[in-house]
């Protein structure tokens, strides 16, 4: 008890802590009216004793019936100390496996994600988004804001990056503040220059890819142009499988080929359409990557005779795939001439894709910030009013099955005394 | 006369036992369709898949793999199959309204969704079961080709052709007109080279009994 105490006043304080740096953070982060909690505190409460909640829970799953969302809802709005995290997470797994798991309420998710942040529990929470299939958490994107904001402030831009990716997955970029702050973690976590397997690259490549072709304007294209590149590179590599299985990207060969698209329609594009920079500097590298790799592959063929087990791991990649490897020279060629092109008509931009991002962010992110705070605050409303429908009707049901089971006893009292 | 049959009482009952426990120990589809990748076998039945699909089931997935990542399981995406990307040139693809999951998979793996089809650019109009939901075959549309697949135009289905009947069947056939009727029948008999008939029993019912009423020879 004396414990929780404490560890409820070393919380609050740590979110004092936190809260201060955010009044003076650069104006590319979300604002402290975003991030407030006050909105989401605010709301009515439901006290219920976890204790008898879990106990209920257990009792429901042993006797194979369902349990209904509204137990898990009152369980993880009720959360108070950092074990009952840990409690909640094993009774969301619990509810994913039973056989109501499409009912679990969006304001379930957004008060776990909250309770994590609130408690310090902010690895378990992305522990939980990155396992969605065996928890069945699944975000909306202010949920997502909130979370990619707390490790942007922190400076962990490798987490926010496998928060964006998670976004990718569920292509959830309808938001524009979604899109600008996943643009400002990706062209930090790039900026970083991390050493990245291939599966990596995939993923970032795919973030930027799908990010840009929601973003309509000059960072939007640069990032669309980064993405298919890195795609391109997955591609030469691994086959067209190993880009597109298990991620939303389109199936068809070519992913450099529409990367130099992206460059031919900027080129041809009337108006103040550019391209910054390091992307095209990022696209050469990869290219020049590429083709060095290829070069010493078909030097290192002719020498050695394990060519039996190559041919076994080869045969994954096709012949398609083998006719994009031998477009590569011919991608490098043409994109020589693009960006020739590019820059003889001034269409090139020496800013950094960072420093674009951060000059976007300062633009838009103020208006967009105060629609997505409009929209969230009719959507707790609309939240609050099915959770009070829930509780009416689970109360009704159970004064039913009381009045089913007094006419039961009085049947059986009046057949026993006859 | 036959002797009347015996009241096997108990007999009846255990068979009724015997359905009901059948009924109570079917298979989930999870243990149905559970395979092991390295021997392709499947472990319920004990039964190999055919040779001709194992490159597809190390590459592809299956339906409800894509559809366990998904928010609210994937209602109103749409999806389309390795085979018909590689059959046809028109897409195909279903759009799910429904999906009813095995939550007795680990991964959430398998289960069953309705929806409604799209077969050649040809939009169905029904919510249908979707079958072969256990192959690995399934691909996923991304919203940014949503559009693209949406926006597909079929060509219009070349009209009928007719063409006359072989000689001696269009003599029976003006025979059997002059003796019914009396006069010579006005425009040549003409042969459709398609017809929307679904062939099955009742319709060859039907067909003997009318032939049945018509009596005489045709000639």
């Amino acid at each position: 008890m004396a414990a929780s105490v404490w560890k409820r006043c070393v919380t609050a304080a740590v979110k004092v802590k936190r809260l201060s740096p955010s009044l003076s953070a650069r104006r590319w982060m979300l604002s402290a009216a975003y991030t407030d909690t006050i909105v989401w505190e605010s709301r009515k409460k439901d006290p219920q004793n976890l204790s008898v909640l879990a106990t209920t829970m257990d009792r429901t799953y042993d006797k194979n019936l369902p349990v209904s969302s509204l137990t898990v809802s009152r369980f993880v709005d009720n959360i108070s100390s950092r074990e009952e995290v840990d409690q909640a997470e094993y009774y969301l797994y619990k509810f994913r496996h039973s056989p109501n798991c499409w009912y679990l309420r969006d304001w379930t998710i957004h008060s776990w994600i909250r309770q994590c942040l609130k408690y310090g529990a902010r690895e378990k929470a992305l522990h939980t988004v990155k396992n969605k299939i065996q928890y069945g958490i699944f975000p909306d994107d202010f949920t997502f804001n909130l979370l990619i904001d707390s490790y942007i402030k922190d400076g962990d831009f490798t987490s926010a990056c496998s928060v964006v990716e998670e976004v990718m997955l569920q292509e959830a970029f309808d938001l524009p503040s979604t899109r600008i702050l996943s643009l400002h973690a990706l062209a930090s976590y790039r900026a970083m220059r991390p050493q990245l397997t291939v599966s990596g690259e995939r993923a970032l490549g795919a973030s930027l890819l799908i990010c840009g072709l929601r973003q309509d304007n000059n960072v939007g294209l640069s990032a669309q142009l980064l993405g298919n590149a890195l795609l391109g590179k997955v591609e030469m590599l691994k086959g067209i499988h190993g880009v597109f299985k298990g991620m939303p990207l389109f199936w068809g060969h070519g992913y450099l080929d529409r990367a130099l698209a992206v460059m031919e329609r900027v080129a041809t594009a009337s108006g103040d359409v550019k391209l910054s920079k390091d992307t095209l500097d990022g696209m050469n590298d990869v290219l020049q990557e590429l083709s060095s790799s290829s070069d010493s592959d078909s030097s290192g063929a002719e020498s050695a005779g394990e060519g039996g087990e190559e041919e076994k791991e080869e045969d994954t990649i096709d012949e398609d795939d083998h006719a994009e490897q031998a477009k590569l020279p011919h991608y490098v060629s043409r994109f020589k001439e693009l960006s020739s092109q590019l820059e003889s008509l001034g269409k090139v931009d020496s800013a950094s894709f960072q420093a674009s991002v951060a000059v976007l962010a300062q633009q838009d992110l103020a208006a967009v910030e105060k629609s997505d705070l409009e929209q969230y605050l009719i959507r707790v409303q609309a939240w609050e009013a099915e959770n009070t429908q829930l509780i009416k009707r689970e109360k009704e049901m159970r004064e039913k099955a009381e009045q089913e089971k007094q006419e039961r006893l009085a049947a059986k009292a009046a057949a026993e005394q006859a | 006369m036959v002797k009347k049959r015996r009241l096997r009482l108990i007999a009846d009952m255990a068979r009724k036992v015997r359905a009901y426990r059948e009924l109570k120990s079917r298979p989930r589809d999870s243990q149905k369709y559970a395979l092991d990748y390295e021997t392709m076998k499947r472990p319920h039945t004990g039964k190999m898949l055919p040779v001709l699909a194992w490159p597809d089931v190390r590459k592809e997935s299956r339906l409800f793999s894509l559809l366990a990542g998904m928010r609210l399981f994937g209602m109103g995406r749409l999806f389309t199959r390795k085979s018909w990307l590689e059959d046809h040139t028109e897409p195909s693809y279903w759009q799910i309204t429904k999906v009813k999951v095995d939550y007795t998979a680990e991964n959430m793996d398998h289960g069953r969704a309705w929806g409604i089809l799209t077969l050649k650019g040809k939009p169905g109009s029904e919510v249908k079961e979707l079958d072969k939901v256990m192959y690995h075959d399934w691909r996923l549309v991304p919203k940014h080709m949503e559009q693209q697949l949406k926006d597909f135009e079929p060509l219009p289905e070349p009209p009928v052709r007719y063409v006359p009947y072989p000689p001696l069947i269009r003599a029976m056939l003006l025979a059997q007109h002059k003796k019914a009727f009396g006069s010579m029948v006005a425009e040549e008999p003409v042969l459709p080279l398609r017809r929307d008939v679904l062939l099955n029993k009742d319709y060859f019912r039907k067909r003997e009994q009318e032939t049945q009423r018509t009596e005489g020879t045709p000639v």
